[in-house]
């Protein structure tokens, strides 16, 4: 029989392995243009230079393990507040983008599409990430 | 000095960049928490895979910020050179300052590429430039398919607070344009100086 507690179970799988798809997938172009990653990264104004490269490397492998990790379900609550705070940060930068008036390609999945640019739909999609990364965080700390 | 100071600048950053990851691992050595551990462990593969791929990947790109310096002493802007070099090498473009970009407009001898937003080309721009916004070089295929590859080309955007102006004179080098110029101070400096602008409505 299936009972509330086992459709919630379902629920919160769906939801930990989607948003890892999501972010393994989020991570791919970025992984293999690094560069463009960096000039994506460098209209957003934000980084000292020093650091444009590093971030640029890491940070696509930070989305790829974290991913991965709750895909597979190892470590799921560590890559949780990894995706959770960098999706926090993500939705900052944004917002003080488009407060800047500024327009760009995001970096967010595809870093030459148009479609990709941003807008306060892109914050929409953030929080609505950082809503499902919240409610797997407060089923981990329950259990 | 500036250089040295640009140096010194890189450097810090790989120290400051190793230091993070000794750090991490002490604390990952001392502390109790599995949680804290498994977000180190998280950044730590992240971290090196980032670097393996690096030196694997044919268009990698080195930990370290590699800086180009634009325009004068008084109001030189540090830009990341990447911004300007694609990895493939020959597609760079060069940066044109205000004299050059004004002799070329008085000349004729250049076509002058406006990468702002349409508002903002209609708002003002410099007299006789056309609107490519930069975020829809798509949309500009058609126009551009007409014009000579030999042609001078001049984009800006706004002036030293975008990346627009770089960012479409590296489209139209990719799509075999031979001379174009970014001319970096873009709209303010123009304006500041006085020169010939157009407004369209």
């Amino acid at each position: 029989m299936i009972t509330k507690t086992k459709i919630y179970d379902l629920g919160l799988i769906a939801l930990r392995v989607g948003l890892g798809l999501l972010f393994v997938y989020a991570s791919l172009d970025k992984i293999i243009h690094p560069g463009l990653f960096a000039k994506a990264i460098s209209n957003y104004r934000i980084l000292p230079l020093p650091l444009l490269h590093a971030t640029a490397i890491i940070l696509p492998w930070l989305e790829f393990v974290g991913g991965l990790a709750l895909l597979s379900g190892r470590y799921p609550r560590a890559a949780n507040i990894l995706i959770g705070s960098m999706t926090l940060v993500f939705t900052l930068a944004i917002l003080l983008a488009i407060s800047r008036g500024l327009d760009f390609n995001c970096g967010c999945f595809n870093l030459e599409s148009a479609n990709d640019n941003l807008g306060s739909f892109k914050v929409l999609q953030n929080m609505g990430l950082l809503f499902i990364s919240g409610i797997l965080e407060h089923s981990y700390r329950k259990t | 000095m500036n250089r040295l100071f640009r140096q010194l600048d890189s450097h810090i950053t790989i120290i400051l960049f190793g230091c993070f990851l000794v750090a991490i691992n002490i604390v990952a050595m001392f502390n109790t928490s599995r949680l804290l551990k498994e977000i180190i462990v998280l950044i730590l593969i992240s971290s090196a895979l980032g670097i393996l791929a690096q030196t694997i990947l044919p268009n990698g790109i080195g930990l370290e910020t590699d800086i180009t310096i634009i325009g004068a002493d008084s109001d030189a802007v540090q830009i990341p050179t990447i911004l300007i070099n694609s990895q493939d090498g020959d597609d760079s473009t060069s940066n044109i300052l205000l004299t050059d970009a004004f002799t070329a407009f008085t000349q004729g001898s250049a076509l002058f590429l406006d990468a702002r937003s349409q508002e903002d080309y209609q708002s003002g721009h410099i007299r006789g430039a056309i609107n490519l916004p930069a975020h829809a070089f798509m949309d500009s295929l058609v126009f551009l398919d007409k014009l000579s590859l030999e042609l001078t080309l001049i984009t800006y955007c706004d002036g030293a607070d975008c990346n627009a102006s770089i960012d479409l004179a590296a489209d139209l080098k990719l799509m075999g344009f031979a001379r174009v110029h970014f001319f970096f101070g873009g709209w303010q400096e123009w304006i500041d100086a006085g020169f010939p602008t157009d407004t369209d409505h």
